[in-house]
């Protein structure tokens, strides 16, 4: 019998060291980061591709300040364990980035600093900044907890590539969904399906299928958000030209298994959709030369043939710089979110091609920083309609069960079949509602 | 019972005997509780909770969250992925463990060299293993389809994908079973062999009548430890199913389905609960192991 106890005690000790190592692991990460010298500032962030950039900048603060900023990179889901578990109790890094997926949940708990006291010393003028991301680190008391850092918008990627060897006219600012997918499918049919004209995933979503929701009128999340209009006549519009270019682009099982990012650049597919945050890995891929950008499709709902401003969505986000509410240095904390995100620094940002800024009026210098791409139409972009990327308290919940199976995967799947998509919807309708009710 | 009545007369020497011995246990003492048995009783607190943000504001809900568990058909559906998983894992993985490891024991040229190849998976990073597997398996781009000329959807194929997992699940485990046989092999005397090739015995007949049966115990401890390690199978799943796949259904294991929700969902309460079930199903696994591993084990 006691050996049996013994057994059962291991058996539990198995089962629950996975608990364990979640936190522990987390903390011993943040306490590594808290041995803060006197002096120095320990910035965190996701995006490796920006690391050199912002520690460019920083350094650049350094000289004024005289205090030093080490950069340090973690990639994205240990970022957010990392930070929780600093949060929790353990140290978080001085200074890091914040995202409109968990930012009402850290500004909820005062684990950040508050930045009204320096915000109103040092006479920042907030109306520079983008609404969507300014209002997104502003709680709803007024207190800031974050500058805009960045913002990004949405364009269309194609391989000229695949567009010369079909024939077919490249992608202009007068392009609707439809003619989209009457190229998609001329390089899908001339091609037997041995190039994809266009491919996407459920999880492209705020680089993806949002857009068209938005295009002919819907809404993932409400303004005030709190509700959802995704089952709408206009949003299943919107869902109905998603599924006609499902029809002549890439297969679910095809995209689930490679991505649609590889899937462009090994040449197997002829346009995909991105964000502007990852302009740089396709500017350093092997044939960059063959890319080129376009602004986004519209939806011509009034049918008049031209493009109108509400016509034309995309999706747009941005970064926030926050400091953590225990810092030991809150007055230098401040001071070098303050400078990332003034006039200069945003500048800087924008020459050194790392982002676009998430002050208005700063970024044409960002669309000279990759020499042979032009990557214009990402601020094109602006002058038509912009959606700030939908976000609630808890946006993974329903984000994620969009993605799966009981919601857009199966319309994915099958995407001849039209009544599977307005299901879709309609599940997702429920899906956001259920999920907002619960947080 | 016994050690209770001297107890109270300890020699002044066997107590300071006994605080060295303590101090000298003190760190793995202190390392467990923080590591382990704090966690878990902090994980079975939680279960009864509606956790708030950072560990804040935990409201006491009782049998809410295993009410829940209890009825979810996604609870269900994992746990079958689960044991569907170990019903691969588990038995090749001693099977052709143990085929390799007689063969390893006799004196041949190389052993050694064999030895550590068939070892080599169990160092490999179980991320970086699953990484290189998913590659392999690519319906476009794979080696596999290359190869064979085939178009087969190893990982997205709700029907073959958890075949597929199991199958690296089986080439992960495998050198590290056949240490443990090796070892055990060593254990058993020369003589028996002896005596069975003079009575006449040939290589299958004393496999299975002497090796088999002195193997037993190690046996034994290698399914017991393999099914629970099969039952909490998490990296496999996490590295190569991609969340869009049509086939995570079918696949994703409990572990699996704890990390949804404990970690990217942020409920910290329902993926206690769902750990906790785990618990009281490999407890009821180990329980009817043990029960009949004397009917099982050979006991000379």
């Amino acid at each position: 019998m006691k050996k049996l106890a013994a057994i059962i005690l291991a058996a539990m000790m198995t089962a629950t060291a996975l608990t364990a190592c979640g936190g522990s692991g987390g903390s011993d990460g943040a306490s590594k980061d808290s041995g803060s010298k006197s002096g120095t500032i320990n910035v965190n962030i996701w995006d490796s591709n920006q690391q050199k950039g912002i520690q460019e900048i920083a350094d650049k603060w350094t000289e004024t300040s005289g205090v030093k900023v080490k950069v340090e990179v973690v990639d994205w889901d240990n970022y957010w364990t990392l930070l929780e578990a600093g949060a929790s109790g353990g140290t978080m890094p001085d200074v890091f980035w914040m995202h409109s997926n968990t930012a009402q949940m850290y500004m909820e708990n005062d684990v950040l600093l508050k930045l009204n006291d320096y915000i109103e010393k040092d006479k920042i003028d907030m109306s520079k900044y983008y609404e969507g991301v300014k209002n997104l680190y502003t709680r709803s008391d007024g207190n800031i907890y974050a500058l805009p850092k960045d913002h990004d918008t949405i364009a269309l990627l194609y391989n000229k590539a695949v567009f010369d060897k079909y024939g077919v006219e490249y992608p202009t600012d007068k392009w609707t969904w439809e003619d989209m997918y009457e190229a998609a499918k001329k390089i899908t049919e001339d091609s037997n399906g041995d190039i994809y004209g266009m491919a996407m995933n459920t999880s492209n979503n705020q680089d993806g299928w949002y857009n068209l929701i938005y295009s002919y009128g819907g809404q993932v999340i409400t303004d005030d958000h709190k509700g959802t209009t995704i089952g709408s006549d206009e949003s299943k519009a919107g869902m109905e030209m998603m599924r006609k270019l499902l029809t002549v682009g890439a297969p679910q099982s095809v995209v689930a298994e490679t991505g649609t990012d590889s899937l462009f650049q090994s040449g197997k597919v002829g346009m995909i959709t991105q964000g502007s945050w990852m302009i740089n890995s396709f500017f350093t891929a092997e044939n960059h030369a063959d890319y080129a950008w376009a602004l986004l499709p519209y939806a011509d709902r009034n049918g008049n043939g031209t493009c109108e401003k509400e016509e034309r969505w995309s999706a747009y986000n941005g970064l926030g710089w926050a400091a953590s509410a225990a810092t030991k240095d809150p007055d230098s904390c401040a001071s070098l979110i303050e400078y990332f995100c003034s006039e200069e620094g945003q500048k800087l940002q924008a020459e050194k091609g790392v982002t676009m800024g998430g002050m208005t009026g700063v970024s044409d210098a960002f669309a000279n920083a990759f020499e042979g791409m032009d990557i214009k139409p990402f601020l094109d972009a602006e002058n038509y309609s912009l959606y700030f990327r939908p976000y609630t308290r808890k946006t993974t919940v329903w984000e994620d069960a969009l993605q799966q199976a009981g919601a857009f995967l199966d319309p994915w799947q099958k995407p001849d079949d039209a009544a599977l998509m307005a299901k879709a919807c309609d599940n997702a309708q429920k899906i956001i509602e259920d999920a907002i009710a619960a947080e | 019972m016994k050690q209770k009545a001297p107890k109270a007369k300890r020699t002044k020497a066997q107590k300071r005997e006994a605080i060295w011995a303590l101090c000298f246990i003190a760190p793995t003492i202190i390392g467990l509780i923080i590591l382990n048995f704090y966690p878990a009783i902090d994980t079975l607190w939680q279960s009864f909770c509606k956790t708030g943000d950072f560990g804040k504001g935990n409201i006491f809900i009782g049998f809410e969250n295993y009410a829940k568990v209890f009825v979810a058909e996604e609870t269900w559906h994992s746990l079958w992925n689960t044991i569907k998983y170990a019903l691969i894992e588990v038995p090749f993985g001693v099977v052709i463990a143990l085929v390799l490891a007689v063969f390893l024991n006799k004196k041949l040229k190389g052993t050694s060299v064999f030895r550590t190849i068939f070892f080599l998976p169990m160092v490999c990073a179980p991320a970086a293993v699953a990484m290189v597997w998913k590659w392999l398996y690519n319906q476009q781009f794979g080696l596999l389809n290359n190869i064979f000329g085939t178009d087969i959807a190893w990982i997205s194929d709700p029907k073959i994908a958890w075949i597929s997992i199991g199958i690296i699940g089986v080439w992960s485990v495998i050198g590290y079973n056949m240490v443990l046989f090796i070892s055990g092999l060593q254990e058993i005397p020369g003589d028996y062999y002896e005596a069975a090739e003079i009575d006449g015995a040939t290589g299958i007949r004393q496999f299975f009548h002497i090796t088999v049966p002195l193997l037993s115990p190690t046996t034994f401890f290698i399914v017991q430890t393999r099914i629970i390690g099969a039952l909490t199978i998490f990296d496999l799943m996490f590295m190569v199913m991609d969340k869009t796949n049509l086939a995570l259904e079918n696949t994703q294991s409990i572990v699996y389905l704890f990390y949804t929700y404990a970690f990217t969902n942020g409920n910290k309460g329902y993926g206690a609960t769902i750990v906790v079930f785990l618990v009281i199903f490999i407890m009821i696994v180990t329980f009817i192991l043990q029960r009949v591993e004397k009917k099982l084990v050979y006991h000379p």
